[in-house]
């Protein structure tokens, strides 16, 4: 090792908080990544607490500060100041790369007063990529960023699900879009984006769309006024059955029974009919006040209303009780099924009609999915994600506990069997049943400064994480751990800005300009 | 107050049996004579005014006889290309009718100094309309045209202004396909007065912001053989008649009446053939088939027998002696346990279809034996890799279907004969 590279020695510790002395001017950073060479390989090591330490007894330390402080003509200082007073960093070992580059828990600790260095991006030419992998960041050492790009597969991840907890500002749309960025490359994943915000596309600046392959690759369906090529968000009433709202609408018995009784007579027109339904109900056994809730509820989630003319219509346009809409589910199905990523703009629905929409399209998705893993078919089909932003509203506790299971939650459990995950983005991890936690087997961390949180996150994570509590409340925008069983160790990462990912992209090749014929 | 008919997918030349080529004929003839007798003072037709590009003499003698009525009326005709009629090399009758002054394609493209498609309108001199189109190619391909539309100079271009179009928009689609020919409406350039559709071949007529009327006219007749059982069905053909001053006053769909029909949908699910076959020879016997088009339509799965032990020819002969106009025949749907196909998976195409024939040669009853096993799935791939070959660069359909029969003749060691 050049002495030049040496960032500090093993002094003491035992094996999870060992102690090592940094040499003078390293300035190490929590976060940091060091190597401590071993035989037959290396161990690499992290920064995840800094002190500071001194031959000087601490007395001494306070009288020197008050001669400085009080006298200040005198400027006192100490006699070789870089061997008397110093920096501690406690570290723990990552994992042990073997000279064949086979990565291992590490059961042993680094060679007492061994000389450390920090990492280099030769360290990591384990993290080799693969084919249809998507790219997650590059490996970061503190702040600074290593010339190492972790991949990760892509069918591994999504199947098993993925959680990216963050506080707001953090960088999750922009994640979001970096790895939806790569997974546009290929065909091998279909994605459903509940886009709340209709921040992904890119309708008004840099987005998905300025992918290379986002004309055949990416669909997006907006409710107004859609940019040429894409598709009105229009969902035809007749697409929606009573079972669509359970998990998501919470309902007395008195009215589930009167959807269902309507629905048993009006079949597809149910909804329609209930809208249409003088408020002095012609159908018995449902009560006046019963019927005026429910018209008052689809009202107000649906935004459906009737004109004086007796359609039912919606403010929002997405619903359509003519014959607008008939098939979107189906054209979105076929789409995600081909592996592409469709991008649903909500951002004018309110979250209960959302939820609804993509109820509507994961479960059947999912009932699909089964019935091909039935029939033999299921390793032919490409790996389906939903992705779904303020997640808890649909896997919190206390929505599953007041409102029993959803689709969204039956995914979260089974869905892993039928290759079918959540991407599930969220501010509020510690209100996600820990079983649903433990079932997501990749967590993208970015900075989080509530204590509850990380406290949830580092509880359900791949790796122990236990000190890294601090680590977490200190990543920056567009900092991130990973912590996934598909990762050999809880991976720092810089996550590249989406703009700068779009700059790079290839430069289209030179088109023919067409003959109309 | 102006008008114009706007009619599509007439599909001139697409009926091989002489009673429906009469009936294709007189729907035509009829709309064109109704466009001359209301004065109309245009005529749109955006697409699949033939069948294919160069018809049979026969139509292409009849078209040139009508449409030179309408310009003795002085009526022009706009029209673009259908996917059934256009052709890259202009070598489409569509271009002699154009070429005689009796038509005038709208497609006309501007020259412009980005890779963009820049479009010309046709102003019509009568009215003043401003007409402007695309034309339709094979499989969806026309989306590149849009895609690569200057849509700004379209829509920026003042007046009266009328688009034609000859594509299936996926907002109005009203069943589950898995075709994927069809393309959003937001690729249409917005701002237009009337929206003249081909392609789709049910009458529709849709507003949406920015897009105001966006028409479909439908078949006159039938270009597919599922417009016949639609026709069945109680679906009315016809065109579009159309009232505009400096904007639409009145949309009107004009019915034309073709032909009766007959239909009979008959359930064959979990039934033997011999019942199917007396339930047919009965449901024949108890309609009037006499100068109608009359279709069976049998579906589901049979319990036992082949699908092939349907006397269907017993049902036809039938009907004939009983003067039916024409018998089709709908089977897609009709399938029989005893030789339903079992699916297989596999990793690859290769490794699938191997396995289906793996799974399925055993239901094979034959005395040869070289055509069961694993002999008989060594040759079922061989067959069914030498009929997916495709056609060779500039072979003709002719050439290319006697190339594969022949090859797979040889293939299956057989010889044909001089009859």
């Amino acid at each position: 090792m050049n002495e030049v590279d040496i960032v500090g020695q093993v002094i003491g510790g035992e094996f999870g908080d060992i102690v090592i002395r940094e040499k003078s001017g390293k300035n190490l950073e929590i976060g940091d990544l060091l190597v401590s060479e071993e035989d037959n390989g290396f161990l690499i090591l992290q920064v995840f607490s800094l002190e500071y330490g001194s031959q000087i007894k601490e007395t001494m330390q306070q009288m020197m500060s008050g001669v400085n402080l009080e006298q200040g003509v005198v400027d006192a200082g100490f006699y070789e100041p870089e061997f008397v007073n110093y920096v501690l960093a406690k570290i723990r070992a990552l994992a042990r790369v073997s000279t064949a580059k086979t990565v291992t828990m590490p059961k042993t600790l680094p060679s007492f007063f061994n000389k450390l260095r920090l990492i280099a991006s030769k360290d990591l030419e384990f993290l080799t990529k693969g084919e249809n992998q998507i790219l997650l960041g590059n490996v970061r050492s503190g702040t600074k960023v290593i010339d190492a790009e972790v991949w990760i597969d892509a069918q591994d991840v999504f199947s098993h699900h993925i959680l990216i907890p963050a506080t707001t500002g953090r960088g999750k749309s922009n994640l979001v879009k970096t790895i939806m960025w790569h997974v546009l490359d290929s065909n091998k994943v279909g994605v459903l984006i509940l886009d709340a915000h209709d921040e992904y596309y890119g309708r008004h600046g840099v987005g998905l769309k300025d992918h290379p392959k986002a004309k055949d690759n990416l669909v997006y369906y907006t409710p107004s006024n859609p940019p040429p090529g894409c598709n009105k968000l229009t969902i035809n009433l007749q697409s929606l059955r009573p079972d669509h709202f359970e998990g998501i609408l919470e309902f007395s018995d008195a009215q589930w029974q009167a959807i269902r009784t309507y629905y048993k007579q009006d079949r597809d027109f149910w909804l329609a009919r209930i809208m249409q339904e003088p408020i002095t109900p012609v159908m018995e056994g449902i009560n006046a006040s019963t019927l005026a809730v429910l018209k008052r509820r689809f009202r107000l989630t649906l935004g459906l209303d009737v004109d004086d003319e007796g359609r039912v219509f919606s403010h929002n346009e997405v619903f359509d009780s003519g014959a607008r809409g008939v098939t979107l589910a189906d054209d979105i199905i076929q789409d995600i099924e081909a592996g592409k990523v469709v991008i649903l703009d909500t951002s004018r629905l309110v979250d209960e009609a959302e939820l609804i929409i993509g109820n509507i399209i994961a479960s059947e998705i999912f009932e699909r999915y089964k019935d091909y893993k039935v029939r033999g078919e299921l390793e032919r089909k490409p790996v389906v994600t939903v992705v779904i932003e303020e997640a808890p509203r649909v896997i919190g506790e206390d929505v599953l506990a007041s409102q029993g299971n959803n689709i969204y939650s039956t995914i979260a459990r089974e869905g892993r069997k039928f290759k079918i995950g959540l991407t599930a983005i969220t501010q509020m991890s510690s209100v996600i049943p820990r079983a649903i936690l433990a079932n997501i087997n990749t967590k993208i961390i970015l900075g989080n400064e509530m204590a509850q949180e990380r406290q949830a996150i580092i509880a359900s994570a791949s790796q122990d994480l236990s000190s890294d509590d601090r680590n977490i409340a200190s990543l920056d925008r567009g900092e991130a751990i990973i912590s996934s069983i598909f990762v050999p160790f809880a991976i720092p990462i810089k996550i590249p800005l989406f703009e700068d990912l779009v700059k790079k992209k290839p430069a289209a090749d030179a088109s023919v300009k067409q003959k109309v014929f | 107050m102006y008008s114009f008919a706007h009619l599509s997918d007439v599909h001139l030349g697409f009926q091989k049996n002489v009673p429906l080529q009469q009936i294709e004929e007189r729907v035509f003839e009829d709309a064109i004579d109704q466009c001359i007798e209301r004065k109309v003072d245009f005529v749109l037709i955006p697409g699949d005014l033939f069948h294919v590009n160069i018809p049979e003499m026969r139509v292409q003698k009849f078209a040139v006889r009508k449409f030179r009525q309408l310009h003795e009326a002085d009526i022009p005709v706009y029209v673009v290309y259908g996917s059934h009629d256009f052709s890259p090399v202009s070598n489409s009758v569509i271009d002699l009718l154009t070429e005689a002054g009796y038509l005038t394609k709208v497609s006309k493209q501007k020259q412009s100094s980005d890779d963009r498609i820049s479009l010309e309108f046709t102003k019509d001199s009568k009215t003043g309309a401003k007409i402007v189109g695309l034309p339709g190619l094979t499989a969806g391909k026309e989306l590149v045209y849009y895609e690569n539309l200057d849509r700004e100079s379209l829509e920026s271009e003042d007046g009266f202004k009328i688009f034609l179009f000859h594509a299936g928009l996926a907002e109005l689609k009203s069943e589950v396909s898995a075709k994927t020919d069809f393309m959003p409406i937001s690729l249409l350039p917005k701002g237009f007065d009337y929206y003249a559709g081909g392609h789709m071949h049910t009458h529709t007529l849709e507003k949406y912001p920015d897009y105001p009327n966006i028409v479909y006219p439908g078949t006159l007749f039938s270009g597919y053989y599922s417009d016949l059982e639609e026709n069945a069905k109680g679906r009315k053909r016809g065109f579009v008649l159309v009232q505009f001053d400096d904007k639409i006053q009145k949309v009107e769909f004009v019915p034309i009446d073709n032909v009766g029909y007959e239909i009979i949908e008959y359930n064959a699910d979990k039934k033997n053939v011999k019942t199917v076959n007396l339930d047919l020879a009965k449901s024949v016997k108890e309609i009037d088939p006499g100068n109608k088009i009359v279709i069976i339509k049998v579906f589901g799965e049979l319990a036992s027998g082949k699908t092939s032990e349907i006397d269907f020819t017993a049902l036809r002969e039938e009907l004939k002696q009983n003067n039916v106009l024409e018998v089709k025949i709908n089977r897609t749907h009709l399938s029989s346990k005893d030789y339903n196909i079992t699916p297989a998976s596999g990793k690859n195409k290769d490794e699938i279809e191997t396995n289906v024939f793996k799974e399925n040669i055993g239901d094979v009853r034959l005395e040869q034996k070289e055509l069961l096993g694993d002999p008989g799935v060594k040759l079922a791939k061989k067959l069914l890799q030498e009929l997916g070959q495709p056609s060779l660069v500039n072979e003709k359909k002719a050439q290319y279907q006697k190339r594969i029969e022949e090859n797979a003749m040889e293939l299956l060691e057989l010889k044909i004969d001089d009859s």
